[in-house]
């Protein structure tokens, strides 16, 4: 029995061969008669940032949740570093980190506290307080607010102590869901810059918005959803803005 | 993992004020329950004692009487207080703490403080059980009831379940922190409850400490109990608030409305007799025999005759015995068998209201802790039972003593008095309170449901974090 196991993980281990450390594949999720995602392929790649756009209701909030193993897909596969999704979902949470459109953490703790907490249950490896601290640091985070209650915390400071998070748990692949709503552009742009920093230390990540902008700013690739499927695959250094928004509001009406 | 969640939960609840207020609220309350209770116990005791010595003393020094007179003339008989009715004072503001033992009645205890105390201190009253079984599940309710509803509603149960925490440890974390926050007010409490206790102790009779720890064990038996069900309706009710709702509704049927439906289901199931018709059962009884048909003449008839024949005589001053001690030995026997008969009936439904008590803790946890508390306290109807038993022997034993003595030492017709000779015959009366392997063994039940109240709440904890889902 273990053997099999061992061989079935060494076999889906092996699909990640190419790097790409999410994959979806003809996945589609229903609720009922309703198809929220409607056979969506993608993949991304280690240091890769790809964004999914579209509009309310196209399907990005429920992908996501298929790749944190909420949702099981009524069909098609997702995985995470090359692992099923539903039969292996401890590992895979434990390769990743999730940046919700409002980063709820606990008020009466700290952003340290939460920070520690959240590390500790994430399975990175221990780090002192001191290491923490200087994440919270690396992350944007004043010094004088890592110990204040997180009750008194804005938005965008709570998205920091999530991106904390991220590089706390050491986790190789990223998922956010429309993380700049909200979001003044001074720290939409912090925000975008603290992507990058981790895109470059080879971490995957996928980020659901519908902010075309901050998608072509900080994504190398766009996938574009509507009504549950992915309608078109665009490599961002190709395009401009202004070719996006066209493309984007072409495939709405369609 | 599960101790990261624990240390913090506890910690979230060391910082909520409410919880500070709250928790020093009930230490508060518990710490003066104890304390009052002690002063009760020991002012109590102290009386006892005083009166039990001054009873004996007043025995001894009645002077020279018949003995007949002396059994009129009688002793009283206090009910010692247990050291752990400071905790749980039971039945015995119900049962009363004396009784007097005399020739031909088994008479009622006497001193009922429910009885002689205003109405309203029925109401009033603050025991530390009052404390442990009404406020402390009410304090565990307002801990834990959005313990996991807000987990959802805040969105913190996605950044858990999305860093790979499992449900089930997500689970015991969450136990063990509120029960660790808990901790927080039950360990003081329990340091002042043992000081009282060791305090009670000194005062009157040893404590047991297998009682005190079989006291403390279905304690945390109802607290774990009252913990799993806070827990089980945060994990599947919709919305803190529905928690909060659901969550007081059941305090109420538990703490306040399932005592008093279980005394009005026990007393319709079981009557007790009015003390009235009790007391005319027994007269009746005495006066025309137990079957109906014997009245009291007929009987000493009976006796005399069957005297007679057995020494061979025709009259009574013939007898080589006195016939006036045989005769008071045989009427005391005869009642004793009328109230063996009454007591014994009137017992039989008190025991029978109890178990209607402690079956109905199958529905609420605290009818069975109730009872499980009064019985490790010493202060059930069980315990008030076994004292009224020991009382009532010795009663028998002094009529005994003293009818024996004008059988044997006096002739029939002649003046017969006696002094401190005969009196100090009779043995200064010492009460044996049962030993707690019979009080286990009749609150095992009541164990038995606590520790299935756990089990229950415990896993319909466990199957509804199983199904609780983000938001």
């Amino acid at each position: 029995m273990s053997h099999m196991i061992t061989a079935s993980l060494h076999e889906q281990q092996t699909a990640a061969s190419a790097n790409f450390l999410l994959t979806a594949d003809s996945l589609v999720k229903e609720y009922g008669s309703f198809r929220a995602v409607d056979g969506l392929t993608l993949s991304v790649a280690a240091g890769e940032i790809y964004c999914l756009l579209g509009p309310n209701g196209a399907g990005k909030s429920t992908t996501i949740n298929c790749f944190l193993g909420f949702n099981a897909p009524t069909s098609g596969t997702v995985r995470v570093k090359g692992l099923d999704v539903q039969q292996h979902a401890v590992e895979t949470k434990r390769a990743l980190a999730y940046i919700p459109e409002l980063v709820n953490l606990y008020r009466n703790l700290t952003g340290l506290e939460n920070l520690e907490y959240l590390a500790a249950l994430g399975g990175g490896r221990a780090k002192s307080r001191s290491e923490l601290t200087e994440l919270l640091n690396d992350a944007g985070l004043q010094a004088d607010a890592v110990n204040k209650r997180v009750g008194e915390y804005s938005k965008g400071m709570r998205q920091k102590v999530a991106v904390a998070l991220a590089v706390a748990k050491d986790a190789e692949v990223l998922l956010l869901d429309e993380p700049t709503s909200g979001l003044d552009p001074k720290a939409s742009n912090e925000f975008s810059a603290l992507l990058g920093r981790l895109r470059d230390r080879g971490v995957a990540i996928l980020m659901a918005t519908h902010d075309l902008f901050r998608a072509r700013e900080t994504g190398q690739r766009v996938g574009i959803m509507n009504r549950g499927r992915l309608v078109r695959e665009l490599a961002t250094g190709d395009i401009g803005h202004a070719d996006l928004e066209r493309i984007y509001i072409e495939h709405m009406h369609d | 993992m599960i101790l990261t969640i624990a240390r913090k939960e506890a910690r979230e609840i060391w910082r909520d004020g409410r919880f500070r207020g709250g928790a020093v609220l009930v230490a508060g309350l518990l710490a003066v329950a104890l304390i009052s209770g002690w002063q009760n116990y020991a002012d109590i005791s102290a009386s006892h004692t005083a009166a039990t010595e001054a009873t004996w003393e007043r025995w001894l020094d009645q002077g020279e009487k018949n003995p007949h007179s002396a059994a009129h003339y009688g002793v009283y008989a206090f009910k010692p207080m247990t050291p752990l009715s400071l905790v749980d004072q039971g039945v015995n503001a119900y049962t009363g703490v004396f009784t007097w033992l005399e020739a031909h009645n088994q008479n009622p205890f006497e001193y009922r403080p429910a009885q002689d105390g205003p109405a309203l201190a029925r109401f009033g009253q603050l025991t530390a059980s009052t404390v442990l079984q009404l406020l402390v599940p009410l304090l565990i309710v307002l801990l834990g009831f959005s313990a996991i509803t807000a987990e959802r509603e805040s969105g913190t149960l996605r950044l858990l379940l999305g860093s790979g925490v499992r449900r089930r440890t997500l689970a015991a974390g969450k136990a063990a922190g509120l029960a660790l926050g808990l901790s927080a007010l039950i360990v003081p409490a329990a340091a002042v409850g043992a000081l009282a206790l060791v305090l009670a102790a000194d005062v009157e009779h040893g404590v047991s400490v297998s009682r005190v720890v079989m006291l403390a064990s279905c304690y945390l038996l109802y607290f774990g109990a009252v913990l799993g069900m806070t827990l089980a309706v945060s994990a599947w009710a919709r919305s803190s608030r529905v928690a909060l709702l659901s969550l007081l509704a059941l305090w109420i049927v538990n703490a306040l409305l399932s005592p008093r439906l279980a005394s009005d289901v026990a007393r319709s199931l079981h009557p007790l007799p009015s003390a009235e018709s009790f007391r005319t059962a027994i007269n009746d009884e005495l006066r025309n025999g137990i079957d109906g048909h014997s009245p009291q003449d007929t009987r000493q008839q009976a006796l005399r005759d069957s005297v007679l024949a057995a020494y061979g005589v025709d009259s009574i001053p013939q007898l080589p015995v006195n016939y006036a001690g045989i005769s008071l030995q045989a009427s005391e026997e005869y009642a004793n068998r009328v109230y063996d008969r009454q007591f014994g009936e009137l017992a039989d439904r008190m025991r029978a209201q109890e178990a209607v008590h402690r079956t109905l803790g199958i529905v609420t946890p605290m009818l069975a802790v109730r009872s499980a508390s009064m019985g490790l306290s010493g202060t059930d109807v069980f315990h008030h039972e076994h004292f009224v038993h020991a009382a009532e022997e010795h009663r028998r034993l002094i009529q005994r003593i003293l009818n024996g003595d004008i059988e044997k030492n006096s002739r029939f017709g002649e003046t017969y008095t006696v002094g401190p000779e005969v009196w100090s015959q009779v043995p200064e009366f010492t009460y044996e309170p049962p030993v707690l392997a019979s009080v286990l063994s009749k609150e095992a039940p009541s164990f038995m449901i606590l520790a299935a109240w756990l089990l229950l709440t415990g896993l319909a904890f466990g199957l509804g974090v199983h199904r609780v889902a983000p938001e």
